[in-house]
């Protein structure tokens, strides 16, 4: 049996735990208010006097020293907000100002802090405002995947061979998000990755080399043609795979031979990509094949057969009509269905 | 007129409500470990993505595509709205796939006539056994939009068909109202990249009433002043941010809702898809692929992501409200009923040993144990076993601590997203805190009671939801 007493004790608990979040939830809000106003006056000053700063490229004292004077969050908020802006000289200026008061030097520390969540904030600001600091380097082996791979998007700005010799290293990392961004980095560094990758690529197996040929395909740099070529008969399903796509990228006579050679491949997935290799280069010289590969038994390279048909154009198209009027029942429904395709729906 | 009663029946009363108490105290317990432990990971997820850009993800290549499946019955009047918001969804590598599942009304033509769509060959890759697909379309103007018109077969149906002409990596499953927020993939994404185990993912759904909608997107918020919208913006904080959160951290979500979610498609496809023959599908298909995991070792991980969000038009009517609450508790039921053999098996690891048994216990029997309470102070006050003053006392005892936990949940709300800004609005959050226990949770246990005779009696039907709109803003 409950006493009152003990209900009433349970219910002064309870009553006090209500009275405590009333009160945390009224003040806080109160807090927000005031800070948001405080705030949003102090960013609105030191948004237009960091704008006056970078427009202009003359060094204002007295902005300057009004800026140093501002809130250190009010300083990171205008930064980045102007950074994701500005290229070229508007964010040399920017990082200009950001190194003259303390922004800059406020964020390496962050990036020697022992609690990760610091690090990965310094690295934040860093690579937003493009500073080339080899302190962010060294986060590229960090135990932290967030940190490894913020430092490795701030090394999509910083294109040199040392770092895409680091970064590359990174495209074996357990991490899938540290792996991603560094694909994403390499991607957006350009040419001077293709030596450093070619060389990468030759010796490398698994995982690192299936990221590695997928950064490749964007790159499209006829020097991957030997590794395209090597990777597209190794026994890893996924590399066979990237390594079609690659070889589609490259598109030259060499690229197209292995090509027709894998679609006859016995995975599926590579009949596939194969075919759509072939579609991507408009390589009509292939159509007959490609149209053999519509009565494929997989649904999958039926439709990549048809596709890249289409994408050859006229001769694709007459293979395709040709199928339609054919005995085998699966590739003339598809060959129909790609036919019907309205131009922006077939690419 | 105690004395009309036998010792034994008063004793069974008083003890019977000491019993309802502590389950109270029990329950309300755990959702403190809950509400502690949404806090921490509300946390270490507001670290990570402080000050985070997102554009590398919007404009690599690299990035898995997403086809997000709308299934659509009968939605000629915003189908357009909706399918242009979800359009416009900032995500780079995007299929948007709608379903018409045997709409009877003008969903298809309003569709040809504002997408420029042609018929193409009815052809497709049947993954999962559904009903037969009527007509495929294309779109002149629109490469990534693929509309299916199908006969009718229910949303679970609709989406197995989606799944058979998804081409993306992983699938959004939602509701053709829901109303997506811009950067709402990208946020959602995050998991899948930053894991190779995880299959799915779920966002917050909010509620959208009371607030302006403009072209398919929230444009300003607001807490409705309709008591039982409001209260429901309430029930929808403390069930995302402290119920799904929480148990994020602690390995045993379950749930991912069925108007937001997002899929590793192979792994759904794998699993069979949707099941037909349930009112509590999206839960079903969750608890399979983390049972699925568990039985053949495969990925299973389940997370929740607070930030990205969807709005959803809660009903204002009893009626309504009432037919889904004891549709869900009827869902519930079922799932938990088909996957019984997980109850408390270690085969099933964390998900056997202790989630399962927390639906069981505490979220499918919550409504039966609290009518008992509810009954037995009334008999009790009733037939004078207990005095007024004891009866408030046990009431006020046994909701306050989930008023308070639901205050703590507001200031979560508070700490992290700040959707709701006002002092109006902070104001009207609390107040339907406060006076959701008087009457509307009581509500909601007659509701649920219903559903559970329901299920017990087989029955699997939906019911209708009525939509009021969303409300119209001037145009400017």
């Amino acid at each position: 049996m409950v006493s009152v007493d003990l209900l009433d004790l349970v219910m002064l608990i309870e009553l006090g735990l209500l009275g405590v979040a009333v009160i945390l939830f009224f003040a806080h809000g109160l807090w927000l208010q005031l800070t948001e106003k405080r705030i949003g006056r102090y960013t609105k000053t030191a948004r237009e006097s960091l704008a006056r700063l970078v427009t202009s490229g003359v060094i204002n004292v007295e902005e300057m020293r009004g800026l140093e004077t501002m809130p250190q969050q009010v300083q990171v908020i205008v930064f980045l907000e102007m950074s994701r802006n500005l290229s070229g000289t508007g964010k040399e200026r920017l990082r200009f100002i950001a190194e003259k008061i303390g922004v800059v030097d406020r964020a390496k520390n962050l990036c020697q802090n022992r609690r990760w969540q610091k690090r990965l904030r310094g690295a934040r600001i860093l690579s937003q405002l493009d500073v080339p600091d080899p302190l962010v380097l060294t986060l590229l082996v960090d135990p932290h995947p967030a940190v490894r791979a913020q430092a490795a998007e701030w090394a999509a700005a910083q294109p040199s061979v040392p770092v895409v010799s680091a970064m590359l290293l990174l495209l074996a990392d357990p991490a899938t998000q540290a792996r991603f961004a560094v694909q994403n980095a390499l991607l957006r560094m350009g040419s001077v990755v293709a030596g450093p990758l070619r060389d990468f690529l030759k010796d490398r197996s698994g995982k690192a080399a299936e990221a590695g040929l997928r950064v490749a395909e964007s790159i499209a740099d006829p020097s991957f043609g030997p590794a395209a070529m090597k990777h597209s008969t190794v026994e890893d399903l996924g590399i066979r795979v990237a390594a079609a796509r690659l070889l589609g990228a490259i598109a030259d006579a060499p690229a197209a031979a292995r090509l027709i050679e894998m679609l006859r491949d016995s995975e599926s997935r590579v009949r596939a990509a194969a075919a759509q290799s072939l579609g991507r280069m408009q390589h009509w010289q292939a159509a007959s094949l490609l149209a053999e590969r519509l009565r494929d038994k997989t649904w999958r390279v039926r439709r990549e057969a048809g596709l890249a048909l289409r994408a050859i154009g006229a001769p694709g198209a007459l293979f395709l009509r040709k199928a339609i009027k054919g005995d085998d029942r699966f590739a003339a429904d598809m060959a129909q269905q790609v036919l019907d395709l309205p131009e922006a729906a077939a690419g | 007129m105690n004395a009309l009663l036998s010792p034994w029946i008063s004793q069974f009363l008083v003890k019977g409500q000491v019993a309802v108490l502590l389950y109270f105290l029990a329950v309300n317990g755990w959702y403190l470990i809950l509400l502690v432990s949404s806090l921490l990971e509300l946390r270490r997820h507001m670290l990570l993505i402080a000050d985070e850009s997102r554009h590398l993800l919007l404009s690599s290549t690299l990035s898995p595509t997403i086809s997000i499946l709308a299934p659509a019955y009968n939605e000629e009047a915003t189908i357009e709205t909706s399918l242009r918001a979800l359009l416009a969804l900032q995500y780079p590598n995007l299929e948007v796939i709608v379903i018409s599942d045997g709409s009877k009304d003008r969903t298809v033509q309003v569709l040809v006539e504002k997408f420029d769509l042609v018929p193409v060959k009815t052809i497709y890759e049947q993954r999962i056994k559904t009903k037969p697909v009527r007509a495929l379309y294309r779109s002149s103007s629109y490469p990534s939009l693929v509309v299916v018109d199908k006969e009718n077969g229910g949303k679970a149906d609709a989406l197995n068909v989606g799944l058979s002409f998804a081409r993306g990596d992983l699938v959004c499953a939602m509701d053709a109202d829901t109303l997506i927020e811009a950067d709402g993939l990208q946020r959602m994404v995050r998991p899948f990249l930053y894991a190779t185990d995880v299959v799915a993912t779920g966002g917050t759904i909010r509620v959208v009433n009371g607030s302006e909608v403009k072209f398919g997107r929230v444009t300003k918020t607001a807490v409705p002043s309709n008591l039982l919208a409001g209260v429901q913006v309430v029930e929808y904080l403390r069930a995302f941010l402290f119920g799904r959160l929480g148990w994020n951290r602690l390995g045993g979500n379950i749930i991912i809702s069925g108007a937001f979610g997002l899929f590793q498609r192979d792994a759904v496809v794998d699993a069979g898809g949707y099941l037909h023959d349930t009112v509590g599908e999206d839960m079903e298909l969750v608890l399979r692929l983390k049972r699925l995991s568990y039985e053949h070792g495969r990925p299973g991980k389940i997370a929740f992501v607070p930030d990205p969000v969807a709005w959803t038009e809660v009903p204002e009517s009893t009626k309504v409200l009432g037919r889904q609450r004891d549709r869900w508790h009827r869902g519930l039921a079922d799932v938990l009923w088909r996957h019984r053999g997980m109850m408390l098996n270690p085969r099933y690891g964390i998900t056997g040993l202790f989630v399962y048994p927390y639906y069981a216990f505490v979220e499918l029997l919550a409504p039966v144990i609290e009518a008992v309470g509810l009954l037995s102070l009334f008999l009790g006050l009733a037939f004078g076993v207990v005095d007024w003053y004891f009866a408030a006392l046990f009431y006020l005892t046994a909701y306050g601590l989930g008023t308070a936990l639901t205050a703590f949940t507001l200031i979560l709300e508070d700490l992290s997203f700040h959707r709701y800004e006002t002092f109006r609005d902070r104001l009207l959050l609390f107040w339907w805190a406060l006076i959701e226990n008087l009457g509307y949770r009581q509500l909601t246990v007659y509701w649920r009671l219903r559903g559970l005779w329901k299920f017990v009696r087989g029955r699997k039907d939906w019911g209708v939801m009525e939509r009021k709109g969303f409300r119209p803003v001037t145009a400017t």
